[in-house]
């Protein structure tokens, strides 16, 4: 009969590919659902088109096309890939081509391996798209697809059709879940050796940042706010005051006449020595977002800083060789006086004073003006920053475009704009008194999150304000502070939904502070530090915490090697017991009973049979014969009369349960 | 050149483990318990290439230091592993029967059958049962607490008794990356009976009458007589068993005469031809219905009917020589 309904099954291969085949299908949507957002249009439809006809091919019989159609099929796909991309790597190219290329393996799965194939190259497709994605959501979707490609792979390894879809994820569910502490282990243990060993492509327009390395605030004319994330910050104590949050970013020194520019890097050792012991500190960690160039930033002004190869600039910038390509940890102190350090060369002074000639005339006629007013350098400046809070200078973040002598035309005609307006004409105004100044950009300010007790700085907090030369030393001037306080004082967030910036009603909201968003970020950042940060330092952290100072290979080796020996011994003992479960229950029962039993009278010897046992008994208790002799009797028939049916063997383990024997027999009342 | 290398070390590698196999488990008996200490696991080709794809993930998880990368990819790898305790628990305390197979003609296929009792309280996915070598297979998955029977086919090549070669039960249970497997060294055979020549008599006369006599039995009715196990059911009188619940059996005045089918009566030279010619009489004289007898050099068959005096008679003839065949 049995034999009879294999031979059927065979004989229909064709339901069983149909079957194997919608799990393929679906293993590819599963794997490609998240690079959509990210790859060209056609590479979805032509996999739907060509994963669709195999389907009907399965469900009509229809022949498979032979390789004179799949291998110029499979070449085209290739030069649509190079020719959308002009690349083949990359990895929006990259996962294009595996998607385009697992569906033309679709046309050609004859075999269990040809099916395998095709799961396999959905891994690497789902392994792809951790490479673009690992936001919160990630290892959900990493599970689920696991899940899904681990049960297709079950389905496809089937040589006569697939099982029951709640079967087959049952199956894999289970061995997923038997993998996962043997992964947690392998993911805290595994040797991690840091950098990588090819170049990591480039992310192209990922990498935007709020800071660039040249400022023109004449050409725009709305500043678009984004709430993207630039970094958080967790200061070690009490944070320091909104308006000493002053994170310092590109130093931009070279100016056109209209665009200020970083000028090539140069590099004085030992700045930090000027520093040392000087006021009010702040130490902190600053996890900073990957924004594809060479600058870290920190708290005006840091005086050590554990960010491995970074050095500290010559406008006293800190800077990386390698550009930030990826989230990036790091703990650094600062100095909250205002002030940083520098070197005043006779070179240095010429190009900190420079404005091109013929450029804003009327910008240094004023200041040639005013600096004759006032008694020294402090007190013109000072004299500058009274003009933009009493004259009518309006903070906007939607500008009038600049004419052609842009200071002039921001001066004396539009007196509206953002910081860099403001941060550019001061620096002009004070160069143009013969003051040294530049303009240092970055951002300021930042928005506490409570639930997580770090400060997230967002690209919207960019600002820029200007440096000047004063007593042998570079003091900070927030001329933007003059006009808008409250962007200062409360951060952008808080000047938005006060109303006190011109142009914010589009932008007002646009920050919920609500704690929903706080809770997300919270959720976010302790995501980011604790499981997308977890690398080689937190690794020896980790084994630091367990009593190895110092990790070796051969720690982590024997580690691994007990870990796996723990869990293959857990996994063998329980296997063990399913082995011997079908024994089990019943000799369980037995000595339950034998044991219920031995409170009548005596317990059984150990040679005694359960019959010779239960006649035993019943001569001391005859009103238990009948119950003694159906119980012992059973148990005899099950252990000796070969065959074992687990049915029976409950049967007589409920029965055994319910077997309460009284001590002594019931009185006799007549 | 370097691929037929590699087969020639693989196969000298299966040919080296299988005679290692053979010598530490010996003969085994019809009805075998898979020990965990007879099930060997070794990794598919697809469980090669899923080896391979894990490290280039794991490489790449380290040039991006990509902790879901290293995530996807130490799962994978888990599952890989865990699949080793699966596909190898899959086969362990399997219960392998063999029930042996009917007689076949040489030609035909045997159909030997095994039954596949499951103890535990679970499933046992796609078992694979296959002759040691041979591509032909057959799956079947074991309910849990019940048992399958399953049957394998094999071609009958030779008259008498044939030993069937080692049987192979395997699984590639869960994920297809892993093969576990038990040899069984059944001492198991099948009887294969001489393949009938075409027609009973060729040129030779002697044989046509004597077969003709023999056939022409049922002409005279005779009366009935009790049943007598052997008896063709075609002559039991089912009228009178209904009205009587007696077993009776025409008898044919014929039938009295049983017929010999006799060695020495054929005149072929060729002892396989003359073999072949005797196996057809034998057909012919069992279709016929008539008692029949058979005479070989060493053995005779008394005279009897049925399909039980066919077997007799063709396991004599299938035996001829016996001694020297069923050593090959």
């Amino acid at each position: 009969m049995s034999k009879q309904t294999a031979k059927d099954r065979r004989k229909e291969p064709a339901r069983g590919s149909l079957g194997q085949l919608l799990w393929l299908a679906g293993a590819l949507a599963v794997a490609a659902l998240p690079h959509l957002p990210y790859i060209a249009l056609w590479v979805p439809i032509v996999v739907s088109a060509v994963a669709g006809w195999r389907l009907l091919a399965a469900g009509y019989r229809w022949p498979l096309p032979s390789a004179w159609v799949r291998v110029p099929l499979a070449l085209s796909g290739f030069a649509g890939v190079l020719l959308t991309y002009r690349q083949v790597t990359g990895v929006d190219a990259g996962s294009a081509l595996l998607l385009v290329m697992a569906t033309m393996k679709l046309l050609e799965t004859r075999g269990q391996r040809d099916r395998a194939v095709v799961v396999f190259l959905c891994f690497f497709l789902l392994f792809s798209a951790f490479l673009r994605e690992q936001a919160l959501w990630a290892p959900a979707y990493l599970f689920i697809g696991v899940l899904v490609l681990i049960t297709a792979l079950l389905q496809v390894a089937r040589f006569d059709g697939t099982v029951k879809p709640a079967t087959a994820l049952v199956t894999s569910g289970r061995l997923l879940l038997q993998a996962l502490p043997l992964a947690v282990l392998f993911f805290l243990l595994f040797p991690r050796i840091p950098g990588p060993f090819w170049s990591l492509p480039q992310r192209g327009s990922q990498a935007e940042t709020g800071l660039s390395e040249s400022m023109s605030p004449g050409d725009i004319t709305s500043l678009a706010l984004s709430d993207a994330i630039a970094f958080r910050v967790r200061f070690d104590g009490d944070a320091p005051r909104g308006s000493d949050l002053y994170w310092r970013g590109p130093v931009l020194s070279e100016f056109d006449g209209r665009e200020w520019e970083m000028r090539a890097l140069s590099f004085f050792p030992k700045l930090t020595e000027q520093l040392r012991d000087e006021g009010r500190s702040a130490g902190y960690e600053i996890t900073l977002e990957p924004h594809g160039r060479r600058w870290l930033l920190a708290l005006e002004t840091p005086i050590e800083w554990d960010a491995k190869a970074a050095v500290i600039s010559a406008p006293y910038q800190l800077v990386r060789f390698r550009p930030i390509d990826k989230r990036t940890t790091y703990r650094a102190r600062s100095l909250l006086n205002g002030t940083t350090p520098g070197i005043m060369t006779e070179r240095g002074r010429t190009a900190d004073l420079k404005l091109p000639t013929g450029t804003n005339p009327r910008s240094l006629a004023l200041a040639q003006t005013m600096r004759a007013d006032s008694a020294d350098d402090a007190g013109y400046l000072n004299a500058v920053l009274r003009m933009f809070r009493e004259q009518p200078f309006f903070y906007s973040l939607t500008p009038a475009v600049l004419g052609a002598q842009s200071v002039d035309d921001f001066l004396f005609n539009t007196r509206e704009g953002f910081c860099g307006h403001y941060a550019s004409a001061f620096v002009v105004l004070a160069r143009a008194a013969g003051i040294p100044a530049r303009v240092v950009t970055g951002y300021q300010g930042g928005e506490l999150n409570p639930l997580a007790n770090h400060w997230v700085v967002r690209q919207a907090d960019a600002h820029a304000w200007a440096e000047v030369w004063l007593k042998d030393r570079w003091l900070r001037y927030d001329p933007t502070a003059a006009v808008a306080p409250e962007r200062i004082e409360w951060g952008m967030d808080g000047a938005l939904s006060r109303g006190s910036i011109a142009g914010a009603e589009e932008f007002r909201g646009r920050f919920l502070s609500s704690g929903l968003s706080m809770s997300w970020d919270a959720l976010n950042a302790a995501w980011n530090r604790w499981v997308l940060g977890f690398g080689p330092d937190s690794q020896s952290d980790l084994m630091r915490w367990t009593g190895v100072t110092t990790p070796s290979l051969r720690h982590l080796v024997v580690g691994l090697a007990i870990g796996m020996i723990a869990l293959l011994g857990l996994a063998g003992a329980w296997h063990y017991r399913q082995l011997q479960g079908s024994r089990e229950p019943l000799l369980r029962a037995y000595r339950q009973l034998c044991q219920r039993t031995a409170r009548i009278w005596r317990a059984r010897h150990p040679a005694e049979g359960p019959q010779e046992y239960a006649c035993a008994v019943a001569t001391v208790r005859p009103d238990l014969a009948t119950e003694l002799n159906a119980l012992f009797g059973a148990y005899a028939r099950l252990r000796y009369d070969g065959a074992q049916d687990w049915q029976r063997v409950s049967a007589f383990s409920r029965a055994v349960r319910r077997f309460r024997p009284t001590r002594r027999p019931p009185v006799a009342h007549d | 050149m370097m691929a037929a290398g590699l087969a020639n070390i693989t196969a000298g590698f299966g040919r080296a483990l299988r005679s290692w196999a053979q010598r530490r488990q010996g003969t085994d008996p019809l009805e075998v318990e898979l020990h965990t200490r007879r099930i060997y696991i070794l990794p598919t080709r697809a469980g090669m290439l899923f080896a391979m794809i894990t490290f280039v993930m794991l490489l790449g998880a380290m040039n991006y230091n990509n902790n879901l990368g290293f995530a996807l990819t130490f799962l994978l790898a888990a599952v890989a592993i865990v699949s080793i305790n699966q596909c190898h628990y899959n086969l362990a305390g399997l219960r392998v029967a063999a029930l042996g197979a009917e007689p076949v003609f040489v030609g035909d296929k045997f159909q030997f059958q095994f039954a596949l009792h499951n103890a535990r309280d679970g499933k046992r996915w796609q078992i694979r049962l296959n002759w040691d070598g041979q591509d032909e297979a057959q799956y079947v998955d074991v309910p849990a607490t019940g048992q399958q029977i399953i049957a394998l086919s094999l071609a009958a090549e030779q008259r008498g008794l044939q030993r069937a070669p080692r049987l192979r039960v395997s699984t590639r249970f869960p994920l297809g990356l892993l093969q576990s497997w038990a040899w069984l060294n059944l001492e198991l055979t099948g009887l294969a009976y001489p393949r009938p020549a075409e027609r009973a008599f060729g040129a030779a006369a002697g044989s046509l009458t004597q077969a003709g006599a023999n056939t022409s039995g049922e002409d005279d009715y005779a009366g009935m007589r009790q049943w007598r196990p052997g008896d063709s059911p075609r002559r039991i009188a089912w009228k009178a068993f209904a009205r009587t619940g007696q077993r009776l059996v025409h008898e044919y005045s014929g039938a009295g005469a049983p017929v010999w089918i006799d060695w020495s009566s054929e005149p072929d030279r060729n002892t396989e031809q003359r073999i072949a010619k005797l196996a057809r009489r034998i057909l012919n004289a069992e279709t016929s219905g008539c008692e029949f007898g058979l005479r070989i050099p060493g053995v005779e068959v008394a005279p009897a009917q049925g399909p039980g005096q066919r077997h007799r008679c063709l396991q004599a003839l299938a035996l001829v020589g016996a001694p020297a065949k069923v050593a090959a």
